[in-house]
């Protein structure tokens, strides 16, 4: 105690603007080399006339070795107590050192009760702006208090909000799903921009910040007021010693939403792939409740739903094929994702337009602090991709590039397919610009592009196209709104030119403007609503053929071109009754007109729609509304916590459809085409009803969960026998209005993190179809339901991975799924010259069941961070127990023989390889 | 890791094809519904319907005809002509139907059950345009090109019958009677000229609906490929045509579709066969078959080998021979399975070759010449 010490104890606030403002502003140049703070202290005093004021006991024996040049004095102390956990203040010559207690050197402006309450919540964002740079850094940040308003000023009546941005400390980049909590009772998570807005009681309370992959991160919070709080996180670096999840990582539990599957892109790149690449539809259908009919299918199936029922959303821009190559390759870059999101229970409400599920792909923001950038190089495809900032801390791009060398796969098909070409691309380019703290600008472009030849004669291409801007405004902590305008198209196209005389060219495509505004309004812990509307132009060319030759006879033919808007208005409403009890209640009035110009076909009520029946074809002008389809979509859920462990959630969701994919093949094709609902073709509509258990174990690194569901479908489309559905001028002879109805089972046991992480799943679901209405001019299996081509109802998964050291890991992917229902021959029959088969009722029967297991292994080289570049290798084995999966079972008459077939896409042991190096 | 990397490498190559022969689980399906084929013709009176049965799939079940029904067309005018049980389910008629009125099939098996198809228009087929063949590499492509010029007809079926003349590698002048030898009397003896034929085993037909005219355009009939028998002589192919009303081309789409076409990655599924004809005695009873009503239409060419380059058709005939001596003939004949076909009258030594190299109906082939040949 050689000094004197005063203890200045007036508030526990900080108002850090008034020393940051006024004071320390003196200038200190030199060389310091101190062996301890107090050493520091005096040096600094002989430096200029200040004097300090500390308690040495709370002083960590610390050297301190330090040369400025005439720099402030406080970014002095700042540097030299950086980690220290001591606070500073700057009254006059006079400096403060304390532990854990802030030292105020003014009165607060309202100390003497301001009439202005407005003027009270202003520095509150200097807070943020400057004394928040220093916790980042923090090590002992817990006793670091931030504070917001005053606690003798005027309390805010309701609880305060606090909202702010969380970043990769690194890069830059905003963490996502981040969960954000106060004191364990008052949570929520970061959005896709790592916005938060939270609740918080008046009083004292302790933030914490956590998501894999970074450190926890643990405030001190003294709020009285609204206030902005931005967090940067340090990655988690892990080291050969086991990482410790901690606890609370709970959103699983807390959160209202069910059946909500959230993946980033590590835990994708754990799952071994068949060519080795990180692929995100492989791993969405390795999650319960989804399924695909094969490995060469476009698409997969959601809770009984069929392919066309999924919305899949890359940065909100609506991909309509996201798949290259027959399905066997998703269209998104590994490289420039950040994380995917897939609803299969509770849509929310801003989200509308297709029954079955969400799936949001999130490409990750571009590294706002400096260049860098990866390649990769597999047996498949090859892939760049470049980021960095265009101005540092505020605007940033990313872009990523793919393209295929496939040929030599296609000698993998059967035999038939040996003179086949193919190739594909795809290209993303998003960038990111902060206006000011309270305004962001994104764009996303997104381009993919597959060409195919399966006999050499006909070439078949398709595309997406993809842009969008969104604007995120902050009108203040509480209201926040989303702005998206976008512009979405995917076409294909069909070449033939061998036979001069019917030498042709064909093709559809679709496009679709939208507009998007979404805002939150968050009102206190208890309440928050989400609101907003979109709309949807849509331009579909549904078919055209034109002759691709001189001598072509082939008649030029064209489907009028359908347009529609699609509108919806939403309105969600969370409510936390209490820190067991929450609700989220939504609607969504949709509403979708068929625009003219069009000419419809007429059939008179009741009666079978067939071209004999039709009546007149009426023409509609231009903007005339054909018709119009309007409909609530009711969107609910709630949750009980009995513990901070255990929770039960139960949840409703309607939805409607009013674009459907029309294809009468077992799997979905590129080639199919999609189809606007108009005065014949009936919206779809979904109603589905689920509940599920949700249970952590061990400090919450295990989660499981149990949920059930029962979903009905109507009018979903199936096709009459042998129907044409391209390039018809009446397609709405072809279809049949079905009636579906899928229940299930879905059982989850999760290890998010750790040493070794992974997840089992278990479902059992059917999705049984029934047309049976003798008007439709089409009855199957007798008006009895039957199982859809997709329905599996067994389906377990296996996914791990173990990381022996920072540099070594690998991963083990294991699925077994009931066979999907084919119809098979029972009999045979001669006509026509020949032998020919009797088949069974549809989907009686079954293809033997799926099993397949797969093994990667990830090298990363070593980790010096001086070095320029990083690299690193995958590769594994798909399928290694070499099973020959049957895709497919299928029967030909051969010479007058019928003979059955299996083909099986891999059914081999394919092992592979890639090399990235990131720079 | 960059020896780890050799091997794998090195497996990629092992990866092979992935088509399986694969047998359905399942019992075969117990009930044989009846499968009714054919035409009427009401023009040129060659009606010609065929009733069988389904049976089952494993390879011991064969095909079973349904004979002895009786088999009548009704006209809407409530006129009946009954056709003719040929035998093998084959029931033949010589109509010649007022076009004007609709007729219907109607069938009543032996077992009582009975039958009954919708009333048809008959449908007149346009003449056929011409029938074409083109050599490749292959072989040879055969084609039919079809035209309607009043644009009526658009949906087509064909079917063929081929005829062709096949010759013995050795020209027999002797026979074996008797344990001995002995010249054959031409020409009732003569074994070196057969004729053999062959029906259209695929589902033949096409349709103009994308065209601006109705015409069909080298629609492929079959190929034959290179060296085959067929065209080692001389080679006929009868093309018949007829036009099809648009719900009978559907079905024969369908069934082409779910037996001729099924199984490439983007084949559609099986679809329900839906035919014309209804049990009226059962009506859950399925039936299979779509009865048209259509005037047939014929175009028959012939091609001889000289109109073709390279076609390569070989047989392998090696010759033995044997003093004419009775027991060395009778061991060639009896134990060794051979024919004489000469004899050297200088060394009277016998010359045998194997029997489908000296006559002809050994390789299937008949001796009566047709009488279009």
């Amino acid at each position: 105690m050689g000094k004197q010490f005063i203890f200045l104890f007036l508030f526990t606030l900080l108002l850090n603007s008034i020393l940051m403002g006024q004071e320390g502003q003196q200038r200190v140049t030199g060389k310091f080399d101190a062996a301890s703070l107090p050493d520091f202290f005096r040096q600094l005093e002989k430096k200029g006339s200040f004097i300090f004021y500390y308690k040495e006991s709370q002083l960590d024996p610390v050297a301190v070795h330090l040369t400025v040049d005439n720099m402030r004095l406080s970014d002095v102390l700042q540097k030299a107590l950086e980690g220290s956990g001591l606070f500073f203040a700057v009254s006059g010559n006079r400096v403060f050192i304390t532990k854990g207690t802030q030292i105020a050197t003014s009165l607060p402006e309202d100390f003497f009760g301001s009439k202005n309450s407005t003027e009270r919540n202003q520095p509150t964002n200097l807070i943020t702006d400057t004394l928040l740079t220093t916790v980042k850094r923090a090590k002992a940040t817990e006793s670091k208090l931030i504070s917001f308003g005053m606690k003798s000023g005027k309390k805010n009546p309701e609880n305060n909000i606090i909202t702010g941005y969380v970043r990769n400390a690194r890069t830059g980049e905003p963490v996502l799903n981040a969960s954000v909590y106060a004191d364990s009772l008052h949570a929520t998570t970061t959005d896709a921009y790592g916005h938060y807005s939270l609740s918080i009681p008046s009083g004292n309370s302790q933030l914490s910040i956590q998501v894999i992959g970074m450190k926890d991160i643990r405030l001190q919070l003294a709020v009285y007021a609204d206030g902005n709080l931005d967090i940067e996180m340090d990655e988690e670096v892990r080291t050969l010693k086991e990482v410790i999840v901690s606890g609370r990582k709970t959103s699983n539990i807390r959160n209202v939403q069910m059946g909500v599957e959230r993946l980033t892109i590590d835990n994708i790149r754990n799952i071994p792939t068949v060519f080795g690449e990180a692929d995100v539809l492989r791993v969405i259908v390795s999650l319960p409740g989804v399924k695909t009919v094969g490995e060469a299918s476009t698409g997969f199936n959601v809770r009984g739903g069929s392919v066309d029922q999924n919305l899949v959303l890359y940065n909100d821009a609506t991909i309509y094929n996201p798949s290259h190559f027959f399905g066997l390759f998703s269209a998104f870059n590994p490289e420039v994702i950040k994380d995917i999101e897939l609803y299969k229970s509770s849509i929310p409400a801003k989200y509308g337009g297709r029954l079955a599920s969400v799936l949001e792909i999130t490409s990750r923001e571009g590294n706002k602090k400096r260049i860098s950038g990866s390649a990769g190089i597999g047996l498949v495809t090859s892939r760049v991709h470049l980021e960095g900032p265009i101005e540092k801390d505020r605007s940033s791009f990313i872009f990523g590039g793919r393209t295929t060398y496939a040929n030599w796969l296609l000698k993998l098909l059967p035999d038939e397919y040996k003179n086949s070409r193919a190739s594909f691309q795809d290209i993303n380019f998003s960038t990111s610009h902060k206006i000011d703290s309270n305004n962001n600008l994104y764009f996303t472009g997104y381009f993919s592009n597959d060409r195919f030849s399966l006999d050499g004669d006909t070439t078949y291409g398709y595309s997406n196209r993809n842009v969008n801007l969104k604007w995120k405004h902050n009108f203040s902590n509480r209201l926040v709104g989303i702005f998206i305008t976008g512009y979405d198209q995917y076409a294909y196209t069909v070449d033939a030119d061998r036979n001069k005389v019917n030498a042709f060219k064909l093709g559809f495509d679709i496009a679709q403007l939208n507009f998007k505004a979404n805002f939150d309004y968050f009102i206190n812990s208890k309440h928050s609503f989400d609101f907003g509307l979109s709309s949807i132009r849509y331009q579909l060319h549904p078919g055209y053929i034109e002759p691709n030759a001189a001598s072509s006879v082939v008649q030029r033919d064209e489907i009028r071109t359908e347009q529609a808007l699609e509108s919806g208005l939403f309105l969600t409403h969370k409510f936390n009754a209490n820190a067991k009890l929450s609700f989220s209640s939504g609607i969504r009035l949709s509403v979708f007109n068929y625009l003219g110009p069009n000419a419809i076909n007429l059939y008179p009520p009741g009666q079978p729609i067939t071209e004999s029946n039709r009546v007149e074809t009426k023409q509609y002008g231009k903007g005339k509304f054909i018709k119009t389809y309007l409909g609530p979509e009711f969107r609910f859920s709630a949750r009980y916590a009995f513990s901070g462990t255990f929770s039960m959630k139960a949840a409703y969701n309607s939805l409607r459809q009013y674009i459907h994919l029309l294809s009468n093949t077992t799997i979905v094709a590129p080639t199919d085409i999609w189809k606007l609902s108009d005065p014949n073709i009936k919206p779809q509509r979904g109603e589905q009803f689920s509940v599920g258990l949700y249970k952590n174990f061990k400090s919450n690194t295990i989660e499981t969960s149990i949920e059930f569901y029962y979903k009905k479908i109507h009018d979903y489309l199936d096709y009459k026998p042998g129907a044409t559905l391209f390039l018809n001028h009446h397609v709405e002879t072809e279809v049949i209005n079905t009636r579906g109805k899928a229940y299930g089972l879905e059982i989850l046991i999760k290890k998010p993190g750790g040493k070794l992480n992974g997840w089992i799943s278990y479902t059992y679901s059917r999705i049984l179809l029934q047309a049976n209405d003798p008007t439709q001019g089409a009855v199957v299996n007798n008006g009895d339901f039957y199982p859809a081509n997709y329905d599996k109802p067994n389906d377990i998964t296996i996914t791990g991975n173990f990381k022996v050291n920072h540099r070594f890991s690998f991963s083990l992917n294991s699925t077994y799924s009931t066979g999907r229902p084919i119809t098979v021959p029972v009999g045979r029959y001669f006509y026509a010259g020949a032998e020919r088969v009797l088949y069974s009722d549809r989907n009686a029967y079954r293809i033997p069941d799926y099993f397949r297991s797969d093994f990667s292994m990830n090298i990363e080289g070593n980790h010096k961070v001086n070095q320029k570049t990083h690299n690193s290798w995958t590769l594994g084995v798909y399928n290694m127990f070499g099973r020959r999966n049957p895709y497919s079972v299928y029967f030909v008459t051969e010479n007058g023989l019928i003979n059955g077939y299996k083909i099986s896409i891999f059914g081999n042991v394919i092992p592979f390889i890639n090399y990235n190096i990131r720079f | 890791m960059k020896n780890i990397l050799l091997p794998i490498m090195g497996l990629l190559v092992i990866i092979s094809g992935c088509r399986e022969k694969y047998e359905p689980p399942l019992a075969s399906l117990a009930n044989s519904f009846l499968v009714v084929e054919g035409n009427i013709d009401p023009v040129n009176g060659q009606t010609l319907i065929r009733l069988t049965r389904t049976f089952k799939l494993d390879a011991s079940a064969t095909l079973v005809s349904e004979s002895n029904a009786q088999v009548r067309v009704e006209g809407d005018d409530n006129s009946v002509y009954s056709l003719n049980s040929t035998g093998n389910g084959f029931y033949t008629g010589g109509l010649n139907l007022p076009t004007m009125n609709k007729y219907r099939l109607h069938i009543k098996t032996v077992n009582g059950k009975e039958y009954l198809s919708e009333f048809i228009q008959p449908k007149i087929t346009p003449p056929v345009d011409s029938v074409g063949w083109r050599q490749t590499n292959e072989g040879v492509d055969f084609y039919v090109n079809a035209k309607d010029p009043s644009n009526a007809t658009r949906y087509y079926k064909w079917d063929y019958e081929e005829t062709w003349e096949i010759h013995s590698y050795y020209n027999a002048d002797v026979i074996y009677e008797n344990d001995s030898i002995r010249y054959r009397i031409p020409p009732g003896e003569n074994v070196n000229v057969c004729w053999k034929s062959g029906v259209s085993s695929n589902i033949l037909i096409a349709n103009s609906n994308r065209l601006q005219e109705d015409i069909i355009s080298e629609f492929p009939l079959l190929r034959i490929p290179k060296a085959d028998e067929r065209l080692a002589v001389r080679y006929s192919i009868l093309v018949r045509q007829y036009a099809l009303e648009p719900d009978a081309y559907s079905f024969f789409e369908i069934m082409k579709k779910n037996t001729e076409d099924i199984g490439s990655l983007f084949s559609p599924q099986p679809s329900e066969l839906k035919g014309n004809i209804k049990c009226i005695t059962d009506p859950g009873e399925y039936v299979i078959g779509f009865i048209t009503l259509s005037s047939v239409e014929r175009k028959r060419i012939f091609i001889n080998r000289a109109e073709i380059q390279d076609w390569p058709f070989g047989q392998d005939c090696p010759t033995t021979t044997t003093a004419r001596k009775k027991d060395s003939i009778k061991y060639y004949y009896q134990v060794a399975g051979l024919q004489p076909y000469t004899v050297d009258p200088a060394t009277n030594i016998v010359f045998f070759s194997s029997p489908r190299c000296i006559d002809c109906t050994k390789r299937g082939g008949t001796l009566t010449k047709p009488v279009f040949w």
